[in-house]
């Protein structure tokens, strides 16, 4: 109470005191003002009567406080000055009646109480929302790495903006359980209070499995430390280890993965301790992932080292097996050619013989070699335009013989059409001679075998059901070559496993034949790779019938056709493809060419020479890897290469540099 | 009589082919790695050259490149022998001036016949 009226104060003194309330007064500002420096009342009771008291610095001094404080006023009449307005919670009138004095005393004392505790949860409120969008971008910034530093990091982070810790320790388990601690703190650590918090963690780590076996051993000489200071002028002492602490378990599924301790100088609340676990457990599922991570990058590196091996390996086959059949052949028929010697009848028979073995062990390697080629997607194809009659004809030269011995009567049929196709040449002419050699293999003596040729557009295609799938994503014009034989047969449940890798069907045929049983899948992955297809026919007892389409290049196909043409294999090869567009006007490009002896390779496509009147361009396919074909363009027409456009001669030379991305390896 | 020149660190085929082209009247000269072959090549001035593409110190393709850029030997004859994995080398051959590529194991009579071609084209 602040009055100049002793005999008020007395009175009041008495009648609070019996209410049980703490009643102090001041009967001078001065006095007032040392009661504020010592307690802050709750209630304060000014009587304005007071005219000995200066007023308006009291007003002052209540208006700087008034957020803590209720303040009650004693008015000597019915009117209340202005400045009392904003500082006084409540008016009584001289004379006041105790009752409502205490009255208004207690309906304050309780409105204080209240909003005192709405207050306090309202800040707790605050608190926790604020925990709450930590814990959220906690987990955000957990999802975002798979970095185990960075998510303990991230994990430290949030703590810090939850909970502020003044120094938090966290023991994990390197991959080669190596124990590492990390520390975090405000200040520096002191050497002393490392050495401790080094024995903490030890202690920490073996309560953690208290009576069972812990997952690493642990010993305080080999803890590795990192420590992390914001403040580094500063140190910490022994005083950090009075400080309240938390501990929580990192665990990965049910894997201990390591802990964090935090320490803090103000105690941690009920809410701060479920705020500390829940992000504890936050991390724990992306460090998982970052394990998983871990182990699935290793076993990539494994896998590739492994199929590296394997290529590796493919290439050591390939010269070191074939590197003994040459002179082994050539001894064979040096022998049998009679330069060694007069051979008896026997002797050739056997030396046939071995000759014979040497040649199916060369075809066998060989086979082995392509499928690893393709499987390896290292197959090269080199495009060119390829006459199928053309090939037949050649394969069956090839055959000849080998038929002929067997009095077998090979026959072609070719359709009134020509038949070119875009292809590489040598892999169309393996086709041609696998399917051709089967045939022969399977035909009894005295037999007959055709093959034919047949323009046919996909939609007129007739094949079993089996094959049906493949040849209805057919669509254009193809040429269809069928090699029909009059074998054993091959049962229909067998017709399309045939063509596929090591599927070969497991009865007496494949021995009786014997081979890898690789030539039809190889075939098979050629055509694919050819935009054609292949399936097969039977009758077992009567004979087989082998087709396979091709897309048929039409003779009009102009330079974009092609060039569609070139990309789309390029794509199929995944390969980098350089072409070379040529045109210049008259009869400088035949010059230029012949001159530089560039039509002679097997890149160059005679029919590709678009003759417009006095324009002839001509273009050129260069598989990329062949640097040394591309040097040799560069020497010979090198100002082409370096300028988009250039003068040669009296030519206008233009070039394109086309390339395609290689898969990653 | 011709002189041929052999060339391959593969002695068992140089020995073979060397009985060969003998038997049939020519005059053969070995070399088992490309610094001998082309040292020989210089000194000798064969009328052909039957060059393994991969041997070690100086392969097939840099002697061929080396002797064809050369007008002193540029006309003597190069059968360029490899492995069939190594496909694209014939183009690279054809490039480093080699006349005839042939593919090992290669077929004898093939051999025999290429080089009575290329000496005939020769003369000629």
């Amino acid at each position: 109470m602040v009055s100049d009226n002793n005999k008020k104060i007395k009175h009041y003194d008495e009648l609070l005191t019996n209410f049980s309330h703490d009643f102090q007064f001041a009967s001078d500002n001065q006095m007032f003002f040392d009661i504020l420096d010592t307690v802050m009342p709750q209630i304060i009771l000014l009587d304005t009567c007071s005219a000995q008291l200066d007023l308006p610095q009291l007003y002052r001094k209540i208006n700087a406080i008034k957020e803590n404080l209720v303040t009650l006023t004693i008015l000597k009449e019915d009117k209340i000055p202005p400045e009392l307005l904003n500082i006084s919670d409540a008016f009584l009138m001289e004379p006041v009646s105790d009752n409502i004095l205490i009255s208004t005393i207690n309906v304050n004392l309780r409105r204080k109480e209240a909003l005192t505790r709405l207050s306090t949860s309202n800040q707790n409120l605050s608190k926790s929302l604020y925990q709450l969008d930590v814990l959220y971008n906690t987990g955000s910034q957990f999802a975002a790495t798979l970095d185990k530093e960075k998510l303990i990091n991230i994990m430290l982070e949030g703590l810090d903006k939850a909970l502020g810790f003044s120094v938090a320790c966290v023991l994990t388990f390197k991959s080669d359980n190596e124990p590492l601690l990390i520390i975090n703190s405000i200040n520096q650590i002191s050497d002393r209070l490392l050495e401790a918090l080094k024995l903490r963690a030890v202690l920490n780590y073996k309560s953690l499995f208290e009576n069972k076996e812990m997952p690493f051993e642990l010993n305080i000489n080999d803890l590795k430390t990192i420590k992390y200071a914001k403040n580094p002028i500063e140190d910490y002492d022994f005083s950090v280890l009075r400080y309240d602490n938390m501990l929580a378990q990192i665990n990965l599924s049910d894997n201990f993965y390591g802990f964090v301790e935090i320490y803090r100088d103000n105690e941690f609340t009920n809410e701060d301790t479920q705020c500390f676990h829940t992000i504890a457990q936050q991390v724990s599922m992306p460090l998982k992932n970052a394990a998983y991570v871990q182990e699935i990058q290793a076993k990539n590196k494994e896998l590739y080292r492994l199929e590296h091996l394997k290529s590796e390996f493919v290439s050591i086959v390939s010269h070191e097996l074939r590197t003994p059949i040459t002179p082994l052949k050539t001894s064979l028929e040096i022998m049998l050619s009679g330069r060694a010697g007069i051979l008896t009848p026997n002797m050739e028979k056997f030396l046939n013989i071995g000759k014979n073995n040497v040649e199916t062990f060369q075809k066998i390697i060989n086979d082995l070699l392509d499928m690893s080629k393709i499987e390896a997607g290292k197959m090269d194809y080199k495009f060119t335009s390829v006459n199928m009659e053309k090939a037949i004809s050649f394969v069956k030269t090839l055959q000849n013989n080998v038929a002929d011995e067997k009095g077998l009567k090979l026959t072609t049929t070719f359709d009134e059409d020509f038949a070119t196709v875009f292809a590489d040449e040598q892999r169309i002419h393996q086709v041609l001679n696998n399917l051709l050699s089967n045939a022969i293999k399977f035909t009894k003596e005295g037999g007959n075998i055709d093959i034919s040729t047949k323009i046919i557009n996909a939609e007129n295609i007739k094949c079993p059901e089996c094959f049906s799938e493949e040849i209805k994503k057919l669509k254009g014009k193809y040429v269809q070559v069928c090699v029909k034989d009059e074998g054993i047969g091959i049962e229909d449940e067998n017709l399309a496993k045939i063509f596929d890798q090591f599927k070969q069907i497991e009865s007496s045929l494949s021995r009786e034949v014997g081979g890898t049983g690789l030539g039809l899948p190889i075939v098979r992955k050629i055509l694919d790779a050819h935009n054609g297809a292949i399936w097969a026919e039977s009758k077992v007892g009567e004979g087989s019938s082998f087709y396979f389409v091709l897309p048929v290049m039409s003779e009009k196909s102009n330079f974009w056709i092609l060039h569609k043409q070139l990309i789309q294999q390029a794509k199929v090869n995944k390969t980098k493809f350089v072409t070379l567009t040529i045109s210049a006007k008259g009869n400088c490009i035949e010059n230029l060419m012949q001159e530089n002896n560039l039509l002679s390779g097997t890149y160059l496509n005679n029919s590709l020479l678009e003759k417009d009147k006095d324009l002839t361009s001509l273009t050129m396919v260069i598989p990329d890897g062949d640097r040394h074909l591309v040097d040799f363009l560069k020497r010979k027409i090198d100002s082409v290469i370096l300028n988009d456009k250039a003068r040669y001669g009296k030519c206008d030379i233009i070039y394109t540099y086309t390339t395609y991305p290689k898969e990653k390896e | 009589m011709k002189k041929i020149l052999l060339v391959d660190d593969e002695q068992d085929i140089v020995e073979t082919l060397k009985f060969v082209l003998e038997s049939d009247g020519y005059t053969c000269f070995c070399a088992y790695n490309g610094e001998d072959g082309l040292k020989l090549a210089k000194e000798i001035i064969p009328d052909l050259m039957i060059l393994d593409i991969m041997m070690p110190k100086i392969n097939g393709f840099k002697i061929s490149r080396l002797l064809k850029y050369d007008a002193k030997y540029k006309n003597i004859p190069i059968i360029m022998l490899t492995a069939r994995s190594q496909e694209s080398d014939k183009q690279i051959g054809e490039e480093t001036g080699a006349d005839v590529y042939i593919t090992k194991p290669f077929d004898l009579d093939n051999v025999l016949s290429t080089v009575k071609q290329l000496l005939n084209e020769k003369e000629e």
